[in-house]
């Protein structure tokens, strides 16, 4: 796990989105996909292979048949609620690099919720289960958010330090005290009733009745960020936290809960894929699909529409190069290099945008200039 | 004068940054041995300017000559100092932990065995040229300890070792006292005339100008208005240049402070950030409708007293009390909830969020308000931006838009936001630091005129400033602040900016025949 986790916190303090998601922003944005798939072609040329049946092979297998379509969205619900999960606390100025642990912590309240009620009513479980996940991520973010808030302890530190403990914890748990009876489990938690489980919404795809809870949460993100007066607040201690104290806002305490708000989504996330996919606690539930939310939000600038639509894009990629690997016979790691490349431009795309602005600037001096002589001569 | 060589030449220089055309085609010939005044609003372009010659930017169009010679398109610092350009900023760049001479060998070491750097040598320089310019300095003192007019003779040392004979001094007497000043002026007269340097002065300080230079060009949103010689304006013409009308200071003082104390601070000590004492025991009091003016040279525990009485610092000794109620150990939220606004000075620090647009800047504080708030949840985006519009138009900020984020203002315009949400609060209390630092001469006299109007309203009124004339204009009663104490207390008219400079610099009230 260690290189992808390394790779996203330097990507994190490399791409410092702070700014404004603007036009010109989206523009760059699009140029960079752009360019990321050319080289992602020139590769697929160098090493023998036809970039037009490869990049075919990918958008035919994300989303070409539906049982594709499916996963691609099954994967586009965790990066979009990793990575608004992400834009919330990075919007009242603290950063969540902990959801991972979270969304084990999550998962695995989740679970044992839903095989200790075996008989209740599906909803009942339902219901308990997503309060227990919300309840252990939140917790679990608590902590750097209280430490961070109140002793000023950086909270990237902690939080990175906390995945691993979860992690470790978690996998414990699932290999020993709470390790299911079943034969051929290897490392899981027994299986949550049957009542509770997620109906998948196309045959044989991961897309299920999930979608529809991510929906939900997704919602409630986007209003409490842009259109909630707790979101206005968090945006001012956000970009800067001393002037919200001046100003009367409870700063400190709108940075706690933003982590707390965050680590709860982390749980969801966690019970979604629980309820849905496994149906039960895996120690593989998640791979890094966290940092992968984390990119996309960094690469978005933490705006929420944004976030959702490039998850969208991501999970195609990521559903995509693995169809492409058995179709078009190309490794899938090509995708890796195209996503880092998007990730390589957005990163230069200050310095970029700047020369873009120069030469703009100078055109339109030189035109006014023009213009006045020609007015002159008149 | 008329007969002296041109060394620098601007000629038809545009400067455009995204949204705003800084320079405006402008032509201007600076000559050898003159000293030049470059005056103007903030944002006229002046500053701009000066950063074209030294090299920071490039102008869109046109072309500077020094000494004959076109700059390149790949002009910079480096090459406008080979050419004999130096620049003090406003905000000096040294070391503070390294000596004199390290801070002026900086960059351009001379090295012994063209290895090892070589200090003695250093000093040895350092001391030779302070000499031939006449600016004594002790290579050895670490810079750190100095006061800012010798790190700013520092800065001039720095230019001229490197071959300055053209030097640019960017708002000098900002951070000066006034004893300062003078001693930077004679200096400057004397590398004129002994050293036949060129000294062009960038400021807003029209009576400076009037003392020093020899000619002044008036820049106005990014236009060269005009070219005078010193000796046939006057300050108040240069004024009118500058603004584009007549501006008129006013007395704007009606009635008598009341008898009512409604600030008090009693022996308040506060530390600074480093830890260390900043305020040592400071008491005073301000009555409804008077002003308290508190002089002092920065960085003597103005900004953490303001700090300790807003809540944003907590004092290690003393209380504060508003009416009577005590708020020392309350939060900016409870302090403002009674009535206490405070105009910060460190405007992009404290003052406003630069990311946030203009209409949340102007929001902040109001936000929860039934009228922005449905529900207590919803932010009422419409009704925040009417609001914004309204206060806006009232306190004449000027925006490109309200909804572009706060950094997009001008100087000036910020400060302007920041006065129009303090003062809509209605405080009965207001606490105002370096209301109009770096705010051009339109604004300073509307700031003025709402600062009055407040006191004349009856507001208790506690002014921090740099700047003597206004705390001169507006103050009913002075004290002078020194190394986190008061030193001396007076009524408006008791004495004059030559007389409170001695109490600035630590004298204190009752010792003068020692002194």
């Amino acid at each position: 796990m260690n290189t992808g986790f390394l790779q996203s916190v330097r990507a994190l303090i490399a791409l410092k989105p702070k700014q404004k998601l603007t036009a010109q922003y989206l523009l760059s944005l699009g140029v960079a996909v752009l360019l990321a798939f050319l080289v992602g072609a020139g590769i697929m040329l160098l090493s023998g292979y036809d970039p037009i049946t490869c990049y075919g092979a990918m958008f035919q297998g994300a989303l070409g048949r539906p049982r594709a379509l499916g996963n691609t969205l099954a994967k586009t619900v965790t990066l979009c609620l990793t990575g608004l999960a992400m834009s919330l606390a990075a919007k009242a100025g603290i950063f969540n690099v902990g959801g991972e642990g979270q969304l084990y912590l999550g998962g695995l309240a989740a679970a044992m919720v839903g095989a200790g009620m075996e008989g209740a009513p599906g909803w009942l479980i339902i219901l308990c289960a997503i309060l227990a996940a919300m309840a252990a991520g939140g917790a679990y973010a608590f902590l750097p958010g209280w430490l961070k808030v109140k002793l000023k302890v950086n909270e990237v530190v902690t939080t990175i330090l906390l995945n691993t403990a979860a992690i470790y914890f978690c996998s414990y748990v699932a290999n020993g005290p709470l390790k299911t009876a079943e034969r051929g489990i290897a490392s899981g938690t027994a299986m949550v009733s049957k009542a509770a489980w997620f109906t998948p919404l196309i045959r044989l795809s991961n897309l299920t009745t999930g979608v529809f809870y991510a929906a939900a949460v997704a919602l409630i993100v986007w209003y409490l960020m842009t259109r909630s007066t707790v979101g206005f607040e968090m945006k001012i201690t956000g970009t800067n936290e001393r002037f919200a104290r001046y100003g009367g806002i409870r700063a400190e305490r709108l940075m706690l809960w933003g982590m707390v708000l965050s680590g709860m989504i982390c749980g969801i996330v966690g019970f979604i894929e629980v309820f849905g996919l496994h149906h039960r606690f895996l120690t593989t539930i998640s791979s890094e699909f966290y940092f992968d939310g984390m990119l996309v939000a960094m690469i978005m600038r933490y705006q929420p529409v944004g976030v959702i639509l490039m998850s969208f894009f991501f999970a195609i990629l990521n559903i995509g190069g693995s169809a492409m690997e058995l179709s078009a016979g190309i490794s899938s790691e090509l995708m890796l290099i195209v996503q880092s490349i998007i990730i390589f431009f957005m990163a230069a795309e200050g310095g970029i945008s700047e020369m873009v602005r120069a030469h703009a600037a100078a055109r339109r001096v030189r035109r006014a200039a023009k213009h006045a002589e020609r007015g002159q001569a008149l | 004068m008329q007969d002296l060589p041109p060394i620098v030449q601007f000629s038809h220089v545009s400067m455009q940054y995204p949204g705003v055309l800084a320079n405006d085609d402008v032509s201007l010939t600076i000559r050898k041995g003159e000293v030049f005044a470059l005056v103007g609003e903030n944002g006229a372009g002046k500053s701009t300017l000066m950063n074209l010659l030294y090299g920071l930017q490039k102008p869109t169009l046109g072309t500077i000559h020094i000494k004959g010679t076109a700059t390149t398109a790949r002009h910079d610092p480096q090459r406008a100092m080979a050419m004999g350009v130096g620049m003090v900023h406003q905000h000096f760049k040294l070391v503070p932990s390294f000596t004199v001479a390290q801070n002026i060998a900086l960059g351009m070491e001379p090295k012994r065995r063209g290895f090892f750097y070589d200090q003695r040598r250093v000093n040895r320089e350092v001391l030779a040229l302070g000499e031939r310019f006449g600016l004594a300095v002790n290579p050895r003192d670490v810079v750190g300890e100095l006061s800012v007019g010798l790190q700013q003779r520092v800065e001039i040392l720095k230019a001229l070792r490197r071959g300055a004979d053209v030097l640019i001094l960017d708002e000098p007497t900002a951070v000066l006292t006034p004893s300062e000043t003078d001693e930077l002026f004679t200096v400057i007269r004397r590398i004129v005339a002994e050293q036949g340097m060129t000294v062009i002065l960038i400021t807003h300080k029209l009576g400076e100008v009037m003392q020093l230079s020899d000619r002044v060009g008036v820049m106005r949103r990014g236009k060269l208005i005009g070219v005078v010689d010193t000796s046939a304006t006057d300050e108040r013409k240069l004024a009118a240049m500058m603004v584009g009308r007549d501006v008129i200071f006013d007395e704007l003082r009606t009635g008598e402070p009341g008898e009512q104390a409604v600030l008090t601070v009693q022996n308040l000590s506060a530390a600074d950030d480093r830890g260390l004492p900043a305020v040592r025991g400071i008491s005073l009091t301000v009555h409804a409708g008077e002003i308290v003016g508190v002089c002092g040279v920065e960085g003597n525990g103005q900004t953490e007293l303001t700090e300790c009485i807003m809540g944003m610092r907590l004092q290690t000794a003393g209380t504060v009390t508003i009416n009577g109620g005590e708020v020392s150990r309350l939060d900016p939220r409870a302090i403002r909830a009674m009535g206490v606004s405070w105009i910060p000075d460190d405007r992009l620090r404290t003052g406003l969020s630069a990311k946030a647009t203009v209409t949340e800047n102007l929001l902040v504080g109001k936000q929860r308000r039934a009228e922005f708030s449905g529900f207590h949840i919803h932010y009422q985006k419409k009704a925040a931006r009417s609001y914004a519009q309204k206060l806006a138009d009232a306190f004449d900020i000027r925006a490109g838009g309200l909804d572009l984020p706060a950094e997009s203002l001008s100087g000036g315009n910020m400060q302007k936001a920041i006065v129009a949400r303090e003062f809509s609060f209605d405080s009965p209390v207001l606490v105002i630091s370096q209301p109009t630092r770096g705010v051009d001469i339109g604004a300073i006299e509307f700031i003025h005129e709402k600062i009055m109007e407040k006191r004349n309203a009856g507001c208790a009124i506690l002014l921090v400033s740099a700047d003597l004339d206004e705390l001169f204009r507006l103050s009913d009663t002075l004290v002078t602040i020194y190394e986190g104490r008061i030193t001396a207390r007076f009524a408006a008219g008791e004495i004059d900016k030559q007389g409170i400079s001695y109490y600035m610099t630590g004298g204190r009230q009752g010792e003068e025949a020692q002194a």
